[in-house]
Formats: structure tokens, sequence, C-alpha cells
């Protein structure tokens, strides 16, 4: 339970109102989305300075509208919504996505938000492993009006984005996936309600004689202070035809681009085994999607 | 600084005044006396605490109570109609799902949600229902049981 007491309760019901609560409280203001992170954030004391959240339920941002260039999904949306998207279902360019929504319980998926899940630049969770290999924008807005930060610009350091003080995500922009990609996600954690100890997600594009057009490759689960996308794995992907020897070299370049943390959910180097071990197994398991929709 | 909100819990309206950083579950328990809601790890994981929040299982633990202002929420002690139990909670006493019994409210609301969306669910769909509710007694076996036979007498 949190020792904190907090002054104030905002429920704004449009963005500048947002905006203009941020910029009055500045440090002291924390947006709240469902709650499942700051909650955690209080229990263990980690908010001092914090005594005012603006809780953003009321903005309107729960929709998701699809398109032929892709998902633009609000910030507010739950994760539960969000699984049910058929395009997040059915199209195996974006099978990181529904993988990595497979985990969570049901209470998490009943809480969590999209943009909350990004917002948080924690390295733990599994959603921002699989948005960062199927790429796409975060949508912010503040009181010059709105922008858009690429996905794998956002997170800066350990919680920390690359967020204005007065700025906040109204939602994320996920393109369509080239015709013929195929992407998935894989978690290594010690039980089905715990945070990771690895994740990857991959995706991957290849061409009619089943060489690599395009390949991304994104670690999380505390493989780095923040989720990342392995150049070294990409590169050595790109180019080639996709064989078990050339997946398993993948899964031995991420070494090049991780630095992984020790902690009491596994060490460092357990850390650095299974990275190779689990992008390997994600290069594989979007390889035998392929097979399936082709 | 305490704010004056309303909440509605099993069909009933409460005013009253609570803090920013006051959880749904304190509120129940301390405020509100129903105790049925157990306080486990308060820390989301352990499930003791599931709610039903428009019909959803959350965690009552991690829900801010301003957060769920005029949004219905049913606690264990809504779920029984007119002194009859729910047939979730007949089926947990007739498959013995229950030993100490700490688990047994979260778990009979987040099964609530899968019979509410799913009339039959399989095994798979039931442990996955209820994989965010830990129970140190039974195994699992007897609850998954449970939830299987409550589906049926309720068919
Ligand atoms: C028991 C448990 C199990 C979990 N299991 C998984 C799992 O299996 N897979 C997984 O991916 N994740 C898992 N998580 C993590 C979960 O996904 C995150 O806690 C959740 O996504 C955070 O979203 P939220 O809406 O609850 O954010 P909040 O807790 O409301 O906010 C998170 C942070 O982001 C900020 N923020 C939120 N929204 C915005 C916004 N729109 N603009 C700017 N800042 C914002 C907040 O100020 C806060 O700092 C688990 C968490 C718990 C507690
Ligand atoms: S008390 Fe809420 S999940 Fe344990
Ligand atoms: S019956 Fe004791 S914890 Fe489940």
């Amino acid at each position: 339970m949190s020792l904190a007491t907090f002054e104030n309760y905002f429920l704004p019901g449009n963005g500048r109102e947002v905006v203009a609560l941020l910029q009055e409280y500045g440090e002291r203001a924390l947006i709240l989305a469902g709650g499942s992170f700051v909650h955690g954030l209080a229990a263990r004391d980690l908010l001092s300075g914090v005594d005012v959240f603006i809780d953003i339920q009321k903005l309107g941002l729960a929709n998701i509208v699809t398109d032929p260039d892709g998902l633009q999904v609000g910030a507010m949306t739950r994760f539960t919504d969000f699984e049910k998207v058929p395009e997040i279902q059915n199209d195996p360019g974006w099978g990181a996505v529904k993988d990595a929504l497979s985990y969570p319980p049901a209470q998490i998926m009943n809480a969590a938000t999209v943009g909350g899940s990004i917002a948080a630049v924690c390295p733990y969770f599994d959603l921002p492993t699989a948005l960062l290999a199927v790429g796409g924008k975060v949508k912010v807005e503040s009181n010059t009006g709105s922008r858009e930060i690429n996905l794998k610009d956002f997170s800066t350091s350990l919680f920390e984005s690359s967020l204005g003080v007065d700025e906040f995500v109204t939602g994320l922009v996920l393109p369509q996936p080239v015709s013929g990609s195929v992407s998935a996600f894989i978690k290594l954690a010690t039980n089905a309600n715990d945070l990771a100890i690895v994740n990857v997600a991959v995706q991957i594009n290849l061409d009619r004689s089943g060489v690599c057009r395009s390949a991304s490759v994104a670690l999380g689960g505390g493989v780095n202070e923040i989720t990342l996308r392995s150049a070294a794995a990409e590169k050595l992907l790109e180019g080639q035809k996709l064989t078990d020897e050339l997946m398993k070299a993948a899964g031995t370049a991420v070494q090049v681009d991780i630095s992984p943390m020790a902690d009491h959910r596994a060490s460092a180097e357990y850390r650095s085994a299974m990275a190779s071990v689990l992008t390997e197994r994600a290069l594989q398991r979007a390889i035998a999607r392929l097979t399936r929709s082709s | 600084m305490k704010q004056l909100i309303s909440l509605e819990i099993n069909g009933e309206v409460h005013e009253l005044a609570v803090a920013p950083q006051d959880s749904l579950l304190r509120v129940l328990r301390e405020d509100l006396g129903l105790i049925g809601t157990k306080k486990g790890c308060d820390s989301g994981g352990c499930g003791s605490c599931t709610v039903n929040v428009e019909g959803k299982a959350v965690y009552s633990c991690m829900t801010y109570a301003m957060s769920v202002q005029d949004r219905p929420i049913v606690t264990i002690e809504g779920v029984g109609e007119n002194g009859k139990l729910d047939p979730l909670q007949q089926a947990f006493i007739d498959a013995g799902a229950v030993q100490c019994g700490y688990c047994t409210c979260g778990t009979i609301m987040a099964a609530r949600e899968l019979l509410a969306t799913v009339s039959s669910p399989d095994e798979e769909q039931i442990r996955h229902a209820i994989a965010g509710n830990l129970c140190r007694c039974t195994g699992y076996q007897k609850i998954v049981d449970a939830i299987k036979l409550a589906a049926a007498n309720s068919a």
C-alpha cells in the first residue's frame, strides 16, 4: 500500500485541460491511465514529489481506427480491446502483437492501456517489445499542438521518454505490414503473472525465393535499460536466405547490441544466453507462419 | 485531499469521501465493510482482490477508487440473488474447490467474467481466465472442475 498522500485527482474532459494541468503542476503531476504500473510505483514509494493524478479516461481516447495504411490506436485502448481487433488477430505481419497480448492475466488485460504500456518505458513489459518490432509512431499532444515520435526514438533511458513536461501520449499509429510479412513474439518468465526475464519480437519480410528483404529484431525484459532493436542481427538477416544456421547466427549476433541487467529474476549471464535462444526461436516461430499463410 | 464521489456497488449508489491514493480495495473493505473482497499481495498479482467493473475482472488493489466513479462495480457480496447462491458459488462448494478459502472470492469474480462471455468454456479457456488468481491450497484442479460445473448448471 502506498504511504504517500495525494493532493488532487483530476478527470479532465479534453486534451487542452490535460496540457493546462501538466503546465500548472509540472513534475508534481502524473498521468493516470489504467493505473496498473502507477500502483506499483506508489506501492514501492517511487512517486516522491508527485501528488496530483491526471486521469485521462474521459478524453475519448479508447478508439481504434483501421484504414488501408494501418491502425490508429487510441492511448486509452485497453489490452482486451486491442487484442480483439481483427487485423491483430489475423494478419501474420502483426503476429508479435497478438502473441504479446496472449500473456497477461485477464485483470491486467482489462486495466492496462496501450498508451500506458508505452509511456511507462519499462524494459520488462512485453507489448512495447512487440510494437517496436512492427514499427510505428507515438502520437503526442502539448500546448504547441500534436506531433509524432518514432517508436524507436520514444524511450530514452530507464523509465524516461522523449516526452516534454507538458506532453502526453494520445495514440499510436501502426503501419500496415508489407504484404508477405510475418512476425512473432516470445516471452521467458518465471510464472504466468510475472514480468519477462527476456522477451523478443521479430518481423520479417521475405521475397518469393525466401530471401529476407527486411528484418526487425526487438528485445526487452531487462536485456538493456530500454527495449531495443538489434541492428547486428537485422544486418545479418537482410539480403540472405533464412536458413536454420542463419537464424541461429542472428541469435548470436544480438549479443553485440545488448547489455543485460542482473536482478532477482535472473543474472546478466542468463539473460544474455536466453536472448540468443529466444531470438532464434522467435524467428522460427515467424517463419512457421509464413508457410501457413502462403 | 479527500473528494466526495459516488460509487455504484452491487446496484447501490454510495456517496463517500475518498483520497486520490485510495484503492477501490481499501474503500470496499474499510469504508464499506465489504470484506468478502480479500487483500493478498496488494500489488497486483495474487488475484484475491478481484472484483468486476462494468462486468470485467479487475484487481481492486490497483484500481484507484476515483477512477471507477459511475462505473458499475460488483463484488462477491453482489453475486447471489435473493439469498440464493450464484451458480459459481454453489459449484465451488459442490466440487470441493475451497480449502482455506482466501482465494475463492477473487477466483469466482474472475470466472464470472468468463462465464458471462463464454457459455461452455473448455479447460484451456478456464485456466487462462483464472491465470491471474493464485491458490496456495487446491492445486487448481477442483477450481477448474467447479467452473466447468457452474457452466454446465447454468446452461
Ligand atoms: C500483475 C501484472 C502482470 C503484468 N503482465 C504483463 C504482461 O504479461 N505483459 C505486458 O506487456 N505487461 C504486463 N504488465 C505490465 C502492464 O502491461 C503495464 O502495467 C500497463 O501496460 C501500464 O498501462 P496502464 O494503462 O495501467 O498505465 P498506468 O499505470 O496508468 O501508467 C503507466 C505510466 O505511463 C504514464 N502514462 C500513462 N498513460 C499515459 C499517456 N497517455 N501519456 C503520457 N503518460 C502516460 C503514467 O504517468 C505512468 O508513468 C503486467 C503488470 C502487472 C501489474
Ligand atoms: S491483493 Fe490485489 S492482486 Fe493481490
Ligand atoms: S483455497 Fe486456500 S488459497 Fe485457494
